[in-house]
């Protein structure tokens, strides 16, 4: 059972790790047609690999219309990188209960803000996964972050039943 | 519960310090006043004395641009965005030309959209800027 969640966390951080690169690296596109060029691909998109621009993020950010600008600007620059702090916090069990806390708020107020957008008829196609979710409807868009909450929930519970486990992995 | 909220707080902190060397590393392209740079920006004035060397693009919905637009402009919205872009390249541009868009106000969204499009999407050489204040600047100067 303890091997069952342990593998529940790597999960959930790895959904953080691989969301916060969607906006921190500026993906090429890859062809699923065949091994052979989905290889090719891979390799051509490291070869190619940089910074994603921040600014695009920025403008994701900009379209919920909650926040000032230049906020939106600093989260922009901030906020991928807290994810994926979270995610590796969580796979390797360092901070854990620091890092599931900030997974549940990050989550939560992602979810609201959509909501909220959703609610004021802003069509928001750019989900948690940057631009890669684009094309998810808002219905699925939700069914995925609930899943991520359900998980992250799941591991807290799981680790208030087990505080040895917990008491070891904030060390 | 101290002990969580000392987790949260070092990884918020830890997080800072990669967020800041980005922010350090992009500092030159970043806009902290609006989401289309200042350099990508032309005020009314200047874009009106650019006369016929100016393409104008109204990227405000078609109601809209059917209601009123600027003289000469034409509809590049991307709500049909497909459909209008081949009669935009077709009919009205030039590589010589430079490109003005824009949408209803200072505060809309379209007009950054529609110009990073052509210069990302349509990869048109062409200077591209946002009318700076949108239509509402052009028919406040109009007056």
């Amino acid at each position: 059972m303890k091997f069952a969640w342990r593998i529940v966390g790597v999960l959930v951080g790895a959904v953080f790790v691989f969301a916060s690169l969607t906006k921190i690296v500026d993906f090429q596109p890859v062809r699923f047609g065949s091994p052979i060029v989905f290889a090719r691909d891979i390799v051509i998109g490291l070869q190619h690999l940089r910074f994603a621009d921040p600014m695009d993020f920025a403008r994701d950010i900009d379209n919920y219309k909650i926040l000032p600008w230049a906020l939106g600007v600093q989260l922009a620059f901030y906020l991928p990188w807290l994810e994926i702090i979270c995610g590796l916090a969580l796979i390797f069990r360092r901070l854990y209960s620091g890092a599931l806390a900030l997974a549940l708020a990050l989550m939560l107020v992602f979810i609201g803000g959509s909501i909220a957008a959703k609610a004021r008829g802003i069509d928001i196609t750019c989900g948690c996964f940057g631009h890669i979710s684009d094309q998810l409807s808002f219905a699925w868009h939700m069914v995925l972050d609930f899943a991520i909450v359900a998980g992250v929930i799941a591991l807290w519970r799981w680790d208030g039943e087990n505080p040895r486990v917990t008491e070891r992995a904030s060390r | 519960m101290r002990s969580l909220l000392r987790q949260g707080v070092l990884l918020l902190c830890l997080a800072l310090l990669p967020a800041a060397g980005e922010a350090l590393y992009f500092r030159d392209r970043i806009s902290w006043h609006s989401r289309v740079a200042e350099s990508e920006m032309v005020a009314v004035d200047l874009a009106r004395n650019w006369g016929a060397s100016a393409i104008w693009v109204d990227a405000r919905p078609d109601a809209d641009f059917e209601r009123d637009h600027v003289p000469g402009a034409i509809s590049l919205n991307e709500d049909r965005w497909n459909e209008l872009l081949p009669q935009f390249l077709q009919q009205q541009w030039s590589p010589e030309k430079k490109v003005v868009v824009y949408c209803s106000s200072q505060s809309c969204n379209l007009a950054g959209d529609v110009a990073r499009r052509l210069r990302e999407e349509a990869k048109l050489p062409n200077d591209i800027r946002v009318l700076k204040g949108g239509w509402e600047e052009w028919l406040r100067t109009r007056k």
